[in-house]
């Protein structure tokens, strides 16, 4: 009972927000059968359709997943972008630099990534609870400065010699150390986001430190008067936060992109947020709303080929939901 | 006589609980009130609907005779009726003066306003109330007292006719509590009618003109000059059944034996966000004693259980546990070897009000429940939680419910259930009957008893001194921040009271 009505609360706002696109849709003159349709066909039936939906719905799997530890201990990291870009710095220098077999290497360049995003997060992690810095800010703009410092290495130190104009990127990594072709998804990923979500699961509701993380989230007096740790959690939470992000990161390198890529995926790390929120910072949830969200980026990409709605179109659509959900999250919170 | 507030037929649930059965209640102009009732009884239910907070399933509102649509506070605040709420409603980061011009119905200035304007507005009003203060005081920084009186002018900045206090002798000290009875019954005598909800005998009998009582969401009691009852009456109507008299019977105190359970010797300790801190405070307390600790509220009892907790450590000083200094010992380590706090605010402190109830009581000790690594079973926790709480007498469903389904006197319970299980070698425990009814109370007076009778030491912070008087072997008074004295029994509230003020 209390499972179904926190499940239909979380799913009536993204219903509502379908409505309220749709009538924005048809009243601004697009036909609203031939969008539907697009969007059902470029995020699920299509040819490679689903594929495509799993491919996005990985990194915004990744980071919500993380965003969902950082969420339960009550701390607002908003820095999935960065850390998921210097988690995926980390990653390719592993795979470009370091010589060896790709069996050594791949989980080297992997676990380096997942490194490379926990010290990221960390850093603001440590200013917060050590010194009470802003967090928001904080992980904000370490997003802003990992941005450019992924910029310059692949304008300077890891350039791909090959590439002219603005996407700067470093050089393509060994195929041998690919975990999917250009088409971004592969059985191996879908495997390993399948392990991902479960050892997330049980890291939040079957390990100490998750069940003591929430109860630091959500009482953190009484968690304190308990003897609980709470600095320490919290700074956990921030460490698990920064090393999903960081192996969405390293799978997007070692994945559908090949090679580090400056402005590739410039927002997913925001919509990622969203994600978490929709899903109800629960796993399960947090799977549902990942695909929901990789399906509409899907149709994003596939819609202007068969309808004239721009893709801007659906991101008004993720708006709504967003605004909803948030409401609807504000809603229950005043009605305890 | 007029009718300043009537209420018909009103009907509320919330879910399952059937919060107020067709209450029907008329007050008269020109008194004060009383509504009484255990906890749960649906006071502040009714409280909330008179003024429009809460809006019910059924039932009509009448204010000053003029029909109003229930559910709208705007409506009952122009009919006249005004609410100062038991969590105030004032934004505590505010200053007074902004504050007040922010929250009350009656603004001193316009959109567009000087606030040095407002702010000596507001300081004229609060003057006439008695209050000297300055306006541009934050509110946070201000004494639980100040800040109810100025809710007070507040709420009657708007000339509100009828004013309901829900519960505004909780929080407050005894001599705040008679200041609040004289400003009440200035009010009353300016032509303001009262309604007060209580849950204090003593208190109806020495305020209220009449009494109105509520028993698990019904009426029983219509509104009855408190000159026609006596406090056996009202005491039986609200409980329903005859209890046993003399809760604070109890054996004679004993000092079991000299053991020092724990010492403090010579602790000081920072003041912290405004509350005083230790002033070189040393105590012994005793295993099987019961140590009550007096004093206003505010000279040091807060620091002194956080430094019994562990939550802030001493500048100078030490204190032990059993002949060992805990001066490197984690609040966690504390817990282990037998040092527990039923702490002050049950609801932000004591458990966690949306967080489960097994969470509530286990995950503290998650690490008991390890399976594989570091996997805990949530299952066992949950059948132990269940256990636990209903060796404690606790009412409730299922262990998945959270904090805040419970009533204060169930959470009060599942809070001791958690402190005094396992190893427990010294107690205190912060005014843990405060706001709970008769046999709460009582429960946490016999538990109290009871962990004394194993022999820990039990230190009881409290601002009531029957309760201090009842159940201590010893009575410690702190005045700022230090010990002003320890008596022995025969108590005498004369010397407690100097020794509290300073008068020695």
């Amino acid at each position: 009972m209390d499972f179904m009505h926190r499940a239909l609360s979380a799913i009536f706002p993204v219903i509502a927000a379908f409505i309220l696109a749709a009538a924005l849709f048809a009243l601004t003159g697009y036909d609203l059968y031939e969008v539907t349709a697009g969007v059902i066909e470029g995020a699920i039936t299509g040819y490679g359709s689903f594929w495509s939906t799993l491919r996005w719905a990985m990194p915004l799997l990744l980071i919500a997943l993380g965003v969902m530890f950082a969420l339960r201990a009550a701390e607002f990291n908003i820095g999935g972008q960065g850390q998921m870009m210097i988690g995926g710095l980390g990653c390719v220098a592993v795979a470009l630099l370091v010589p060896g077999p790709a069996w050594l290497v791949m989980p080297l360049a992997v676990l380096t990534g997942m490194l490379f995003g926990t010290l990221w997060s960390l850093l603001p992690g440590i200013l917060k609870i050590r010194y009470g810095a802003d967090e928001v800010i904080l992980t904000l703009m370490l997003n802003f400065i990992a941005v450019l410092f992924v910029s310059w290495v692949t304008t300077g130190p890891l350039k791909d010699p090959a590439v002219r104009g603005e996407s700067a990127s470093t050089p393509k990594v060994d195929e041998a150390l690919r975990l999917s072709g250009g088409d971004g998804m592969s059985w191996a990923l879908l495997i390993m986001l399948v392990v991902a979500a479960l050892v997330a699961w049980l890291i939040a509701e079957r390990t100490k430190t998750g069940l003591q993380m929430r109860f630091v989230g959500e009482a953190e007096k009484a968690a304190r008067w308990q003897g609980i740790n709470v600095d320490r959690l919290k700074l956990i939470s921030y460490a698990l936060a920064g090393l999903f992000a960081g192996l969405a990161g390293a799978f997007e390198v070692l994945g559908p992109n090949g090679r580090l890529v400056t402005g590739a995926t410039p927002t997913i790390g925001f919509t990622a947020i969203v994600v978490t929120i929709v899903g109800l910072s629960r796993v399960p949830g947090i799977v549902f709303a990942a695909l929901l969200f990789g399906g509409l980026q899907a149709a994003v990409l596939f819609l202007p080929i068969v309808s004239d709605l721009p893709s801007s179109g659906l991101k008004i659509l993720e708006g709504i939901i967003a605004i909803l959900v948030t409401a609807e999250l504000i809603r229950r919170r005043r009605a305890g | 006589m007029a009718i300043a507030l009537e209420c018909k037929d009103v009907d509320v649930r919330f879910g399952a609980v059937h919060a107020l059965k067709n209450v029907s209640l008329k007050l008269e102009t020109g008194k004060i009130h009383a509504l009484l009732g255990q906890n749960g009884a649906g006071k502040s239910t009714i409280a909330r609907v008179m003024s429009g907070v809460l809006t019910p399933q059924n039932g009509t509102l009448k204010i000053m005779s003029k029909p109003v649509v229930t559910g709208s506070a705007a409506q009952a605040q122009a009919a006249g009726l005004d609410i100062v709420h038991q969590r105030f409603a004032l934004p505590p980061t505010f200053q007074v003066g902004e504050a007040l011009e922010f929250a009350s119905a009656r603004k001193m200035g316009g959109v567009v306003f000087s606030k040095a304007k407002t702010d000596s507005a507001w300081a004229a009003r609060l003057k006439e109330a008695g209050i000297d203060i300055d306006p541009k005081a934050k509110l946070a920084d201000l004494p639980v007292e100040t800040i109810q009186s100025i809710e007070i002018v507040r709420a009657l900045a708007n000339d509100a006719d009828v004013l309901i206090l829900d519960e505004p002798t909780a929080l407050l000290s005894p001599s705040a509590i008679q200041d609040l009875f004289n400003n009440l019954r200035d009010l009353r005598d300016r032509g303001v009618t009262l309604i007060v909800v209580l849950h204090k005998l003593k208190e109806v009998m020495e305020i209220a003109d009449t009494v109105s009582i509520l028993r698990q969401g019904a009426l029983v009691m219509e509104p009855t000059p408190t000159s026609e009852l006596t406090a056996e009456d009202i005491s039986k109507t609200m409980i329903g059944e005859v209890v046993a008299a003399a809760p604070l019977a109890h054996a004679a105190p004993t000092l079991a034996s000299k053991d020092v359970v724990c010492a403090f010797s010579a602790v000081h300790s920072p003041t912290k966000g405004g509350e005083i801190g230790l002033r070189d405070v040393s105590f012994e307390l005793h295993a099987g004693e019961v140590l009550g600790v007096a004093g206003i509220e505010g000279n040091g009892q807060r620091a002194l259980a956080e430094v019994f907790a562990g939550l802030t450590q001493p500048t100078q000083g030490d204190l032990s546990l059993n002949g060992a200094s805990l001066e490197k010992c984690s609040i966690a380590e504390r817990r282990t070897l037998g040092l527990r706090a039923v702490p002050f605010d049950r609801m932000t402190e004591g458990a966690g009000l949306t967080v489960s109830l097994w969470e509530n009581t286990m995950t503290w000790i998650a690490d008991r429940f390890r399976r594989f690594g570091p996997i805990v079973s949530t299952a066992k926790m949950q059948t132990d939680a269940a256990t636990l709480l209903d060796s404690y007498g606790v009412v409730y469903n299922t262990p998945t419910q959270d904090g805040q389904s419970l009533s204060g006197g169930n959470l009060q319970r599942a809070i001791l259930a958690r402190e005094l299980t396992g190893t427990v070698k010294a107690v205190l425990a912060a005014q843990p009957t405060r706001g709970l009814d008769f046999n709460s109370t009582n429960f946490v007076w016999q538990e109290l008893n009871r962990v004394r009778s194993d022999g820990a030491g039990v230190i009881l912070i409290s601002s009531d001194l029957d309760e201090l008087f009842g159940i201590c072997d010893r009575i410690m008074v702190m005045r700022g921040g230090a010990v002003a004295g320890v008596l022995e029994p025969e108590f005498s509230a004369v010397q407690i009271g100097a020794a509290m003020v300073g008068a020695t």
